[in-house]
């Protein structure tokens, strides 16, 4: 059912050998693959759209879901929508991927346009990884959509990377908590060649005591081009910091535009952005350890992305 | 074991003009580390104290003159290459990076990742607490902690050759005597030769040679006894008067 490519594929983007334990849920080439679910985890399709709704009961825990896509037929595009509903008091962890495999001059693209609804209490851990490969030289496009709502005193850890290959990535995330709730958002992508990868995210915090950190890292490497676009809403006592470092490594460019708003006067918002190459010392210091400079960079690069 | 021959390091500046000016910090320096002994190099601010380190380590760039380590000429080599052959710096302002722990920087100095020997490394340190081992070696550490790991993964090379610009900044003050004896203790059980930057007297009692520089040069070689009249001159700045009177009054020093 898997051959080697598609399981290559899934080790990248999802770290599975093979078909999941629990519930899973695996889209291939714009059909479903395969399916699982548990006594507390549904997963059924759309009845208005292409897609899924995973449904997990309340008081879940110690559960996951995958949710892979994989792609590797010419000239798709394929588009996607997916709901969670994430029942309250529960503690699950979801792990999202797509990897395509270009293996021709036509171009192939994923859309995953997915929402959260995020109960009472409820936590999860949400891992998207985004990753292309293959000899083909068509252009593979990658945009998700990510929108989270999050209900009282719920707790949202949101990883999301794009490890390479992707050419073209217009990623949006947005996020709406409620009080006592708190989004942690952590988005780390790579580009190379000529590849362009612009993320927007827009995170309000609506209720009283919310909390919400974004920090992004950005590697630059060749003539690629990054933009990060974040906005932190405040509406009310909350507390939020945007984080957004990117390194450059050769020719690429960056644009970071961290942006606060505050429409509460008990709001206590902050951010902090760095665009530059890689520090001097911190090469020195690998190579005074006897590391070779590209030995240095690699180290460097892979800790800044972890 | 270390030689340095000649050696010289300027920098060219502009002038108020615009033209070139080349100052020299290092102006040709000339002495011969032994195997195995323990040298503290002191000097007011500006003498070339952590630059003599750097040319050493490769860090900066010579502009004249050879180095010559074990009786190989290491003058052209780079960084990584001195590194190879035995030769560790533990730098006055240690880098902090992003993601990456103390457990990894001491896997690479000491070429394991082995749990058991990265602890015994931590515990034959002394300094540092076994927990320090998963911190990340970031912007979040203070300035004595990121010494102290700066120290370990110096040490942890097993180095021939071990050069320290000003271990003791940051450090409190239990803790520069325990320093001072790590330092020592090492260079006697592995006869690391070891070069210590600094201002601190404790590392000047356990010296075998103190090197004095001054305005790129090394005004004094020897034991600390004989060197200490020529610290104490360098305390206060001496304003002598000139023919023309106290308007032109300079700093001689």
């Amino acid at each position: 059912m898997l051959d080697a490519t598609d399981k290559n594929l899934l080790k990248t983007v999802a770290d599975l050998e093979d078909l999941p334990q629990g519930a899973y849920n695996i889209r291939k080439d714009g059909k479903l693959l395969s399916r699982s679910t548990t006594a507390n985890i549904d997963i059924e399709a759309s009845e208005k759209q292409d897609g899924i709704t995973v449904t997990i009961a309340p008081g879940t825990v110690n559960e996951a879901v995958h949710i892979p896509v994989i792609l590797g037929k010419a000239g798709l595009h394929d588009v996607v929508y997916n709901k969670f509903i994430i029942g309250e008091n529960s503690d699950v962890t979801i792990i999202a991927g797509c990897g395509i495999h270009c293996g021709g001059p036509e171009p192939e693209g994923h859309e995953g346009i997915h929402e959260f609804i995020v109960k009472k209490g409820a936590k999860i851990k949400y891992i998207e990884k985004h990753y292309a490969g293959g000899q083909g030289s068509g252009k593979r496009t990658l945009n998700p959509t990510t929108k989270v709502f999050l209900e009282e005193n719920s707790k949202v850890e949101m990883e999301l990377t794009q490890i390479g290959g992707v050419d073209e990535a217009n990623r949006v995330n947005e996020a709406v908590l409620a009080a006592g709730s708190s989004l942690l958002v952590t988005e780390r992508v790579m580009t190379d060649g000529n590849q362009k990868a612009v993320s927007r995210n827009k995170i309000i915090l609506g209720g009283e005591n919310s909390r919400s950190n974004m920090v992004s890292r950005s590697v630059i490497k060749g003539k690629s081009q990054q933009d990060f676009y974040a906005t932190i809403v405040a509406k009310a006592k909350s507390f939020g910091h945007i984080e957004c470092d990117a390194i450059i490594m050769d020719n690429g460019t960056n644009k970071t535009i961290p942006a606060l708003r505050a429409e509460h006067p008990d709001a206590e918002l902050s951010h902090e952005a760095s665009i530059g190459k890689i520090a001097g010392d911190q090469l020195m210091k690998l190579m005074s350890m006897g590391m070779t400079y590209d030995e240095a960079v690699n180290i460097i690069i892979q800790g800044f992305l972890r | 074991m270390l030689e340095l021959k000649d050696l010289v390091f300027s920098v060219n500046i502009k002038d108020e003009k615009n033209n070139d000016q080349k100052i020299d910090i290092i102006k040709g320096i000339n002495f011969k580390f032994e195997k195995g002994k323990f040298y503290a190099i002191t000097g007011p601010n500006g003498s070339g104290k952590t630059t003599l380190a750097k040319l050493i380590m490769g860090i900066n760039r010579q502009t004249g003159g050879n180095i010559f380590f074990e009786d190989k000429d290491i003058t052209e080599l780079s960084i990584t290459e001195r590194a190879k052959l035995g030769i560790s710096y533990s730098f006055q302002h240690p880098a902090r990076f992003k993601g990456i722990t103390f457990r990894d920087l001491l896997a690479i100095s000491s070429q394991t990742d082995d749990e058991e020997k990265l602890l015994s490394i931590v515990r034959r340190m002394g300094i540092c607490p076994l927990s320090f081992l998963d911190k990340p070696v970031d912007a979040t550490l203070s300035g004595g902690e990121i010494k102290k790991i700066e120290l370990a993964t110096t040490i942890a090379r097993n180095p021939k050759l071990a050069i320290y610009d000003e271990p003791d900044t940051g450090i409190d003050l239990w803790t520069i005597m325990p320093m001072v004896t790590l330092l020592k203790k090492e260079q006697k059980d592995k006869d690391t030769t070891t070069i210590v930057v600094s201002h601190n007297k404790s590392f000047f009692e356990v010296a075998d040679t103190i090197l004095i520089l001054n305005g790129g040069n090394i005004v004094y070689k020897g034991n600390l006894e004989k060197a200490l009249p020529i610290l104490a001159d360098f305390r206060i700045c001496n304003f002598r008067p000139c023919k023309k009177g106290e308007k032109d009054a300079r700093c001689y020093r």
